[in-house]
């Protein structure tokens, strides 16, 4: 029965460890580690047959009373026995490893279908995030970028600005006075004068900001609204230089096949002076047309004489940014935009 | 200003191009259209009728038992107008015609027991002007029984936006100049080959300029035997296509030439001029005008008034407002026989400053403050005598009486080559010739060698806007077409400062620790300043939108918190506000606002909004700019005195954030609600690295009892300097009062971390520092809680 070759491990493993005790005990070894439920019984039935008093370990203790000759191949046997045992006894371990681990993962498992919890609903006002866009736009075109006072003086605003005293000009503009004679600035074309009184060109600048109108409110007419101004002065800077900075000003928020229209028009502060449109699709009526932006032109001489500058040539341009707001994004009432309803607010976060 | 296009087309001998057209010629010119009007004709079935006789209806106040007839027919109608009277000509709509103005198609009715088979129209009725107040009346142009659908066409007129520079462009005259000026057309001047008058004839009347500067030219021209009355049809159809309403013929003709010239006139009752003589002057002391619209006004002593002298020791009297509006005693009433007709150049600042000081803003004024042709007026006068005669009958006297004269403008310089450097598009010099003198400049070339070629240029005597070289250019640009200019970049060396001057970072950081961006309005009310305990107003508008807006304000926290208000739906609200705010300085400011179940940067709904949260979003955004913020109490009105606190940012005092006085809190509904204003700019600090310790660290506990007043920013510092430098930091991590501590007191407990930059220390180099700690403790007179 211990020949050559296979053992039938299993099979010499049945019965000779019968202690006659009967229970676990009694099962063959095999059996019984196959039957072990979990890690603490795996390790009873190890010490059983494996441990210092162990049925096995009692069975090598016994071979030294055999004759050399059958001491040799009963302790071939005992240590396949022993081997076989091992192997099993950690082939079943690693089973019931892998089956704890199970069981916890599965106790653990979460409904990944229930919301998350989500950080706190922040984000930027859509004038802001429609500013900040242009301004992305200018900065990379090498603008700088700057602000200035809101409450301005009727120099800023209006005279050094070229505005004749007295001139209907300022019809155009309803102006916000202050009881002390000064002014809510009514463009943000006061930083002109202001840029050019402490810096030399060359130069190109923009300056976004706050701007008032005395006006009737309605759903396109605030009394407060924002204004995007740009000024480019250097030694030969011509109309052609003003209408390609407005065309990339176009192509970035556009994208191709957008372009510009320029229409003489009248301010004070430049001559020629233009209005300029951009052609777009319109989100809201799929159609192509002009979108109206803002006014443009080449800096007056007496703008330039004011600020003591001589032979340099330059343009400005200026628009709302509400309406490049409320027209893409589809915004009814530019009320809404100064009201702080979160409903409104909320709808525009931005990419934070 | 509208231009209808029949009228238009009547200074062309082309016809005019299709609307679209013309609509994108007028854009391109600087002349912007803004409405394209379609005026409809009078309707079918409306004829002209005379109104034979009036009888008042028994039972009714003001309607009436009207018979009107035209060949072949006579029609009882009922009619309410006060206007209606025996032996006028109206229109007569019968049943069937379908008027703009009526609800339903005239029909045959029973009003009062009395048979109505048609309606005397209104104007409004007929759909071409906005009067409602009295039948239509036509002059004895318009004949009984003619449809009035072939006299009173349809008509298109384009409403221009016209900018405050065009003063030339107020007129048909004008529109006509520029479009004539683009096309190539020669325009048909309307006072051409009419009589000015001579001024050697003596006509009876008398001119007395007295300020030669407020009127530096003036003209009079008498109409005798006039007989005043309704305009023919052909001319109120034309106020009506400017939306005028016709008043009399005499009247008409003033405010058609107005439109069509430019130039605005007045007609007097020559009855009413003493001696026939017009004083120009600055009103008197105490004097005072009622004008045309039965408004009385006194005037200011820089009034430029038309008077005419008094008879004997009478003071002069004042017939008109010089250049805005004229005077009820002496202009032209019903019974006129002899008009005497002024047209006259006013100084524009002195009409601006009298039409604003009134609030009067007219057609005159419109044109006049702008600025009229200082050459006109001999031609306006002529064609609009020549007119009055032809209307309202009578003869314009062969004399004329004037001051001042014709004037030329000084001539501009243009250098032919500036044209290109400026638009960057190049025209040929003739070209520019041909363009300048298309406007009516007269060109000289003072040097002729290309490119070098220079004008003299001088500018028509209507053109205000043509006084410097670029004014030229863009002429020449302005009919060249703006569409030919180019798109080109500038090359230029400027390279931008780095700079952030909209806190585009901190926008970003805040909105992103979870906070609304909100922007509210700088315009606020005493009163809600008030209620916010901001301080008081400094700067006031003159003339607010009202009480809610008549300030700017000096806090933030107004508009935050009525934002709060406005949204107490929210379960939680995290706002902050970017903005000026107006002190003695403007200044720029950070509002932060937090109220409810909100933690910054997670959301449970399970965890309240705390004062430590809203500080710890501060020391967050200070974490982030390289610096330390430190908050001290410190009181503030707009802050609850217990959970009050002076921010200090970067070592420099920036403004106040704690909790809301509860005060105001209950003002605005909210609940615990917490704040803070902050002047920016919030300046970062560029990080510097430092070498880091690859040492262990030590940590040890220690509790403090000290009185409440005593704050952990001081028990840290009391601990700090004495725990020697291989301090890394101290944290609280418990405060506790109780039962166990004395009555005021309480017991912070501090975890110290040790950390030297060299070697591991020792438990004897920790201990020591720990004593020193403890002895400084007790040095202060606090104790430490075993």
């Amino acid at each position: 029965m211990k020949g050559e070759g296979k053992i039938d491990v299993t099979a010499e493993l049945e019965n000779p460890y019968d202690d006659g005790s009967g229970g676990a005990a009694a099962d063959a070894p095999l059996a019984a580690v196959a039957a072990a439920r979990d890690l603490n019984e795996l390790n009873d039935v190890r010490v059983r047959y494996l441990g210092k008093k162990g049925m096995l370990t009692a069975r090598l203790k016994e071979l030294g009373a055999l004759p050399p000759e059958e001491r040799k191949v009963a302790g071939q046997a005992i240590n396949r026995d022993k081997q076989t045992l091992e192997a099993a006894l950690a082939e079943r371990r690693a089973e019931l490893e892998r089956a704890a681990v199970d069981a916890q993962l599965a106790g653990e498992s979460l409904d990944v279908t229930l919301p998350g919890t989500r950080p706190a609903g922040g984000g930027l006002h859509l004038l802001t995030l429609v500013t900040n866009r242009l301004l992305d736009v200018f900065t990379s075109l090498g603008y700088e970028v700057v602000t200035g006072p809101e409450l301005e003086t009727d120099h800023y605003n209006f005279g050094a600005l070229n505005f004749p005293p007295e001139h209907p000009a300022r019809d155009t503009q309803d102006t916000f006075w202050t009881t002390d004679g000064r002014l809510l600035r009514t463009h943000t074309s006061p930083m002109q004068v202001r840029y050019m009184e402490t810096h030399e060109p060359p130069f190109k600048v923009v300056v976004p900001g706050k701007v008032f109108r005395n006006e009737a409110v309605d759903t396109t007419h605030e009394a407060q609204f924002n204004q995007l101004e740009a000024l480019v002065v250097g030694e030969r800077i011509t109309m052609a230089d003003l209408r390609g900075a407005i065309e990339e000003m176009a192509l970035a928020l556009m994208g191709p096949g957008t372009k510009t229209r320029l229409q003489p028009s009248y301010f004070p502060f430049v001559e020629p002076g233009a209005e300029f449109a951009i052609w777009w699709t319109n989100p809201r009526s799929g159609k192509e047309e002009w979108l109206e932006l803002g006014g443009c032109g080449m800096v007056h001489p007496r703008v330039f004489e004011a600020a003591g500058y001589e032979n340099v040539t330059g343009f400005a341009f200026g628009f709302g940014i509400e309406r490049l707001a409320m027209v893409p994004h589809g915004v009814t009432d530019i009320r809404y935009f100064y009201q702080s309803d979160l409903r409104v607010l909320r709808q525009f976060r931005g990419n934070l | 200003m509208r231009v209808p296009l029949s009228w238009l087309q009547e200074l062309f001998d082309e016809p005019l191009p299709a609307t679209d057209d013309l609509v994108e010629l007028l854009d391109g010119l600087g002349l912007a259209v803004e409405t394209v009007h379609h005026l409809p004709a009078i309707a079918e079935g409306v004829i002209a009728a005379l109104v034979e006789t009036v009888e008042p209806i028994a039972g009714s106040d003001h309607l009436k038992r009207v018979e009107v007839s035209y060949p072949g027919a006579s029609v009882q109608v009922v009619c309410g107008a006060p206007n209606v009277a025996p032996g006028m000509i109206s229109a007569l709509a019968l049943p069937g015609a379908v008027l703009p103005g009526l609800p339903a198609a005239v029909g045959n009715r029973t009003v009062h027991g009395v048979d109505s088979d048609g309606v005397l129209a209104s104007p409004k009725e007929l759909g071409i002007y906005d009067h409602a107040a009295g039948i239509i009346e036509f002059g004895t142009d318009v004949t009984p029984g003619t449809p009035l659908a072939d006299m009173w066409q349809a008509e298109t007129a384009i409403e221009l936006e016209l900018t405050p520079n065009r003063a030339d462009a107020f007129s048909i005259l004008g529109v006509a100049r520029d479009l004539g000026a683009k096309l190539g057309w020669r325009v048909k001047h309307p006072s051409d080959g009419l009589d000015k008058g001579d001024p050697e004839v003596d006509d009876g009347l008398g001119i007395d300029v007295q300020d030669e500067a407020g009127s530096p030219r003036f003209t009079m021209r008498r109409i005798d035997g006039v007989r005043v009355g309704p305009s023919p049809l052909w001319l109120q159809r034309r106020l009506a296509a400017l939306g005028l309403r016709p008043r009399n013929n005499v009247v008409d003709v003033t405010n058609f030439v107005t439109f069509e010239l430019g130039q605005p006139s007045h007609a007097y009752d020559l009855r009413e001029l003493s001696r026939g003589v017009i004083e120009v002057r600055r009103a008197r002391a105490g004097e005072s005008l009622t004008l045309l619209n039965n408004e009385t006004i006194e005037l200011d002593a820089d009034d430029l008034v038309i008077a005419t002298p008094g008879e004997g020791a009478e003071p002069s009297r004042t017939v008109g407002l010089a250049g805005v509006m004229g005077g009820l005693d002496g202009s032209v009433v019903a019974d006129t026989t002899t008009v005497a007709l002024e047209v006259a150049l006013f100084e524009t600042v002195t009409v601006r400053r009298s039409g604003q000081r009134h609030k009067l803003v007219t057609d005159a004024r419109t044109r006049n403050e702008r600025g009229v042709d200082p050459n006109l007026q001999p031609l306006a006068s002529a064609r609009a005598a020549a007119l009055i005669a032809e209307v309202a009958g009578g003869v314009v006297h062969e004399g004329v009486s004037a001051v001042g004269a014709d004037m030329r403008r000084a001539p501009v310089r243009l250098r032919a080559e500036r044209v290109g450097y400026l638009t960057g598009v190049e025209i040929a010099v003739g070209d520019q010739q041909r363009y300048l003198e298309a406007l009516g400049c007269r060109v000289e070339s003072s040097v002729t060698t290309a490119p070098d070629t220079e004008f003299e240029v001088e500018p028509p005597s209507w053109r205000y806007d043509l006084e410097l070289e670029v004014d030229l250019i863009e002429e020449i640009a302005r009919l060249h077409g703006y569409e030919h200019i180019g798109s080109t970049v500038p090359e230029m060396r400027f390279v931008p400062p780095d700079a952030d001057p909209t806190h585009r970072l901190l926008r970003h950081r805040l909105a992103a620790m979870g906070l609304q961006e909100t922007i509210t309005y700088v315009f606020t009310g005493e009163s809600e300043l008030a209620r916010s305990n901001s301080p008081q107003a400094v700067v006031r508008l003159a003339s607010p939108q009202g009480q809610d807006r008549a300030v700017l304000r000096t806090s933030l926290l107004p508009g935050l918190l009525a934002s709060a208000q406005l949204n107490h739906d929210e379960e939680s609200l995290a706002l902050f506000e970017v903005g000026r705010v107006f002190l003695d300085e403007e200044v720029e400011r950070l509002g932060l606002l937090s109220r409810g179940a909100s933690e910054l940067g997670v959301w449970r709904p399970d965890v309240p909004g705390d004062f430590y949260k809203f500080k710890g979003l501060l020391e967050s955004l200070a974490g982030l700019s390289g610096v330390e913020v430190e908050l001290r109490p410190g009181a503030a009105p707009q802050l609850h005195p217990g959970v009050a606190a002076e921010v200090f940012w970067d070592g420099r005092y920036v403004g106040h954030l704690g909790r809301l006085h509860p005060e105001i809190e209950a003002r605005y509904e909210l609940g615990e609600t917490f704040v803070a204003e902050l002047a920016l700019p919030l300046d970062a600090r560029r990080v510097r690295f430092a070498e880091f310790s690859r040492q262990p660290f030590a940590e040890r506990d220690l509790a403090v009892i000290a009185p409440e007043r005593i704050t952990y920013a001081e028990l840290a510092q009391l601990c700090s300097a004495a725990a020697g430098e291989q301090l890394e930091s101290i944290e609280p991590f418990d405060v506790y009062r109780g039962s166990q501590l004395a009555a005021g007191t309480r017991s912070v407990a501090l975890r110290f971390r040790f950390r030297s930059q060299e070697r591991a220390l020792t438990d004897e180099q920790v201990d020591t520092a720990m004593a020193n700690v403890i002895r400084a403790v007790r040095d202060a007179g606090y104790d430490i809680r075993a």
